[in-house]
């Protein structure tokens, strides 16, 4: 938590993602009075656009011009300005890619983007809105910082962070419905650092994003099982922390990944590399969006769909450990 | 197409009348510390069907349970479902018959007490003492609970669409800091309601009230839930669509419990 922040998440309308950020970047205003935030006409959805109430004088609204709104990011840091830049993830990746390598991971820049929507949040609206391969795209850029946090309270954090470091940073959130994982923001975050939300000796999962709390989930059906599932929040991508990686192969030798993004590229994908560059063998899963465009549904059908929910990762468990899963099959006993 | 009368009056028998086991574990009125040592069972049934449901008292406590006593003490017989459904919507009720066993006071007499403590239910009941604040609170959420899941069961169309393409989710209901609390899991076109918190998963729609107060404004006065969760009453986690989707099926629920227009 940096010092001299404080903000309220005890109201119910804070504690998404979205709402915690755009909170946090109005109150970094009055810490950084360099930064500037611009959208795409988007200022509402990803609530950019508190920051904009609070300094009208650094906000712009590009209107619908992502590529141009990350060229002029790219200007005003060149120029001393901290631009923040928000915008859907499918638009900020996707449509926006050249810009956002050549224009600012090329140079460097300081330049801070959070992406909303990201992976199959926004499920209803589609493929075009859907966003499986911003990791991917993301952390094979140089210079890029990618940091996917596990809730509000961590997008806060996160977000505060990302204004330390000297250079481009992109921040993925969901939809702003996703239920928190933390009580509070008050924990030892920092950015690379991943952070052991339980311990377990039997298998570990480790997980970005919405991934966390399914996670966290899931671990509490294993442990009804007897079975102790290391959970580790894996908030940043790049840097991955790959300490955290090598100890759990070590002491679990069973990991699953889960990820709201595609299972190529993005954390399975960082998580892999790490283990196959080590040299140490273990039994590996990924779970994820597999190697296909995501049907239109509600996020919470689509991750049951994809099996990187709860029950998901339970039953990916069970098949990794050839254990029978009990099931509560009791229905005779209503109140 | 699932008959409106029968589903009500599945609701009526399987969601309000245990109610009364409620009331009297709360020992709403006393009737408990009056009453209790007077075992016996009253019968509420359909005439000329095996649909109804009994109250037995036993050993200072009560259970109710579904079906036809072959010994009751008191027996209430309606001429048809809406007859009986009449009784606890606030219509006039159609008895078929004259009710047996009414000269066993005690029992009645519990009987009339626990009627009473149901018109908490109503909209128009509000009650300042905090126990019965609390008291309607859980009586709604577990009437609220059960009637979801009886309303799948019932045959509703509907809903039966809407649960049956449900992995195994929990819907929760819970008053914080540790209030009452009930629940309706769905998975696969089956339902349960309970009561308490599901602790073997965690919820897939979690309706947080803040305290009693918070809760009785939206289940008590019906106050409505976006004016509710932006006053800080209530706190929604998970989906909003499934969540919005329950808040239908709760206003179905409502609307078939409603007494008759004038």
């Amino acid at each position: 938590m940096a010092e001299g922040m404080s903000w309220s998440v005890t109201d119910g309308d804070k504690l998404t993602q979205a709402e915690i950020y755009g909170e946090v970047l109005a109150q970094l205003g009055d810490k950084y009075s360099n930064i500037v935030a611009i959208t795409a006409d988007l200022a509402s959805s990803t609530k950019i656009g508190r920051f904009g109430k609070k300094f009208p004088a650094q906000f712009i609204n590009v209107g619908i011009a992502e590529n141009t709104m990350f060229g002029m990011a790219a200007g005003l840091a060149q120029s001393g300005m901290l631009p923040v830049v928000s915008t859907m993830a499918a638009f900020a990746s996707l449509r926006s890619a050249e810009q956002v390598r050549t224009d600012i991971c090329y140079q460097k820049l300081n330049v801070k983007i959070i992406a909303t929507h990201a992976g199959i949040s926004f499920g209803q609206a589609g493929s075009t809105h859907h966003c499986t391969e911003d990791l991917a795209v993301m952390r094979s850029f140089p210079n890029m910082t990618v940091i996917a946090p596990a809730d509000g309270f961590e997008t806060g954090n996160a977000v505060v962070a990302a204004m330390e470091i000297d250079g481009p940073v992109y921040i993925r959130i969901g939809r702003g419905f996703e239920p928190p994982v933390y009580k509070t923001q008050d924990y030892d975050y920092k950015i690379g650092k991943a952070i052991k939300m339980r311990d377990g000796k039997d298998i570990t999962l480790i997980a970005c994003g919405v991934g966390v709390l399914q996670s966290m989930r899931a671990a509490e059906v294993l442990k009804s099982q007897g079975l102790e599932a290391r959970v580790i929040n894996m908030h940043t991508i790049k840097p991955i922390d790959k300490d955290a990686i090598l100890e759990a192969v070590t002491e679990t030798r069973r990991i699953i990944t889960v990820e709201d993004h595609s299972i190529m590229g993005g954390l399975g994908s960082a998580v892999a590399e790490v283990i196959v560059e080590s040299g140490k063998a273990c039994a590996f899963k990924r779970l994820g969006v597999p190697d296909v465009f995501a049907i239109v549904g509600y996020p919470e059908d689509l991750y049951h769909y994809y099996k990187f929910d709860a029950d998901g990762i339970v039953e990916t468990v069970g098949a990794l450990l050839k254990m029978e899963i009990e099931e509560d099959e009791n229905w005779e006993d209503e109140a | 197409m699932a008959d409106k009368v029968m589903l009500t009056n599945r609701i009526v028998l399987r969601s309000i009348m245990p109610l009364f086991k409620v009331l009297y574990e709360a020992d709403y009125m006393s009737v408990r510390k009056l009453l209790g040592k007077y075992d016996g069972v009253i019968q509420f049934c359909i005439k000329g069907t095996d649909t109804g449901a009994y109250l037995e008292f036993k050993n200072g406590g009560l259970e109710v349970l579904q079906g036809i006593h072959p010994n009751p003490d008191v027996v209430l017989p309606f001429k048809h479902a809406a007859g009986m459904n009449a009784l606890f919507t606030g219509g006039v009720p159609a008895f078929g018959g004259f009710p047996k066993g009414l000269y066993k006071i005690t029992l009645v007499g519990k009987l009339l007490l626990l009627m009473l403590g149901l018109l908490l239910l109503m909209p128009n009941v509000n009650p300042k003492e905090p126990a019965k604040r609390e008291l309607k609170v859980k009586m709604i959420m577990y009437m609220i609970t059960n009637a979801l899941s009886q309303l799948n069961k019932g045959g509703d169309e509907d809903m039966m669409v809407w649960t049956g393409k449900q992995p195994d989710r929990i819907y929760q209901m819970s008053v914080d800091p540790d209030g009452p609390a009930a629940y309706l899991r769905i998975k696969g076109g089956k339902t349960k309601a309970g009561h308490g918190k599901y602790t073997r998963k965690a919820p897939f729609v979690h309706m947080r009230f803040n305290g009693i107060e918070g809760a009785y404004k939206v289940l008590g006065e019906s106050k409505d839930t976006v004016s509710a969760t932006s006053d800080g009453d209530i706190k929604l986690e998970g989906s909003p669509e499934y969540a919005g989707v329950m808040g239908s099926f709760m206003m179905r629920i409502q609307d078939m419990l409603m007494p008759p227009k004038k």
